[in-house]
């Protein structure tokens, strides 16, 4: 299973965190495609009896039922797409390195990863009315180089990820500072 | 009678539910492919799939029953209320 969530899974590499978007991000989709598949039923009732030529029409009648269907296939369709995108949008951190996967609609996908002790600065925000109140936010990760920075979009508790993730970084420094230590220097060659 | 056949709407809707099949097909096989097989994900796939054999088969319980050898009239706007 641990395999499975890591991709390229180094040996003694643990998962720590998986991360997606906060829920309200795709309830407020999906709230968005109820509204869509509401509306024409709404339409029907209020607009029934001031045109009735359309649902007694031999000819109109079938068009009707046939752009009806496709309508409701389409939204189906666009709501569970909404779901996928959600879903494959993933931010893995592990006790080794961070892993930002991002679907990109259905034919783009990023894959990035960084290492955690070339992380210099973690940056979260909480912006907006129902992100403050439901606690999720935005963590930027600056890592050495000219590296693009990594954005945790969406996430819960992006104050208490983006402490874990330092934590995490200050460990794995003073692991590899430890390890270059133990490494015995060579003496110098006599002449 | 000199119109429009009405089994080109008829056509045109399954070509647009071939498009949809073909979308359908993408978005499962992104979820089984780059996702992770967990009982949510599988619950998803499986509720999806239902809503859309359920919105088909409704679709079909309406489309059997039209006669789709009708002919639509160019004066077809004629036979509007006014």
């Amino acid at each position: 299973m641990l395999a499975f969530y890591i991709p390229h899974r180094k040996e003694g590499e643990t998962l720590v965190m998986l991360l997606r978007r906060h829920p309200f991000v795709i309830v407020t989709k999906l709230a968005f495609w109820v509204v869509v598949a509401v509306a024409p039923v709404v339409f029907y009732f209020l607009a029934k009896d001031a045109t009735p030529f359309v649902f007694n029409n031999s000819v109109v009648y079938p068009i009707v039922v046939l752009f009806t269907s496709v309508y409701y296939l389409y939204l189906w369709l666009f709501a569970f797409h909404s779901f996928v995108d959600y879903y494959l949008d993933v931010w893995i951190v592990t006790n080794y390195r961070i892993i930002n996967i991002e679907q990109r609609g259905l034919f783009s996908r990023t894959v990035s990863e960084q290492e955690l002790d070339r992380i210099q600065d973690v940056t979260s925000e909480l912006k907006g009315f129902f992100s403050t109140m439901l606690d999720f936010g935005t963590v930027y990760i600056q890592t050495a180089g000219e590296q693009v920075r990594f954005v945790f979009k969406q996430i819960p508790d992006p104050y208490g990820v983006s402490r874990e993730i330092t934590k995490l970084a200050e460990q794995r420094r003073q692991a590899h500072q430890e390890t270059e230590q133990k490494i015995p220097t060579q003496p110098p060659a006599q002449s | 009678m000199v119109g429009i056949p009405l089994a080109i709407f008829y056509y045109l809707y399954l070509a647009c539910v071939v498009g949809f099949l073909l979308f359908t097909f993408f978005n499962v096989y992104h979820i089984i492919r780059f996702g992770f097989l967990t009982v949510g994900s599988i619950s998803m796939i499986v509720c999806y799939l239902g809503g859309s054999i359920a919105i088909i088969a409704v679709s079909w319980f309406y489309i059997n029953v039209i006669d789709w050898g009708q002919v639509i009239p160019f004066t077809i706007m004629g036979t509007f209320p006014q």
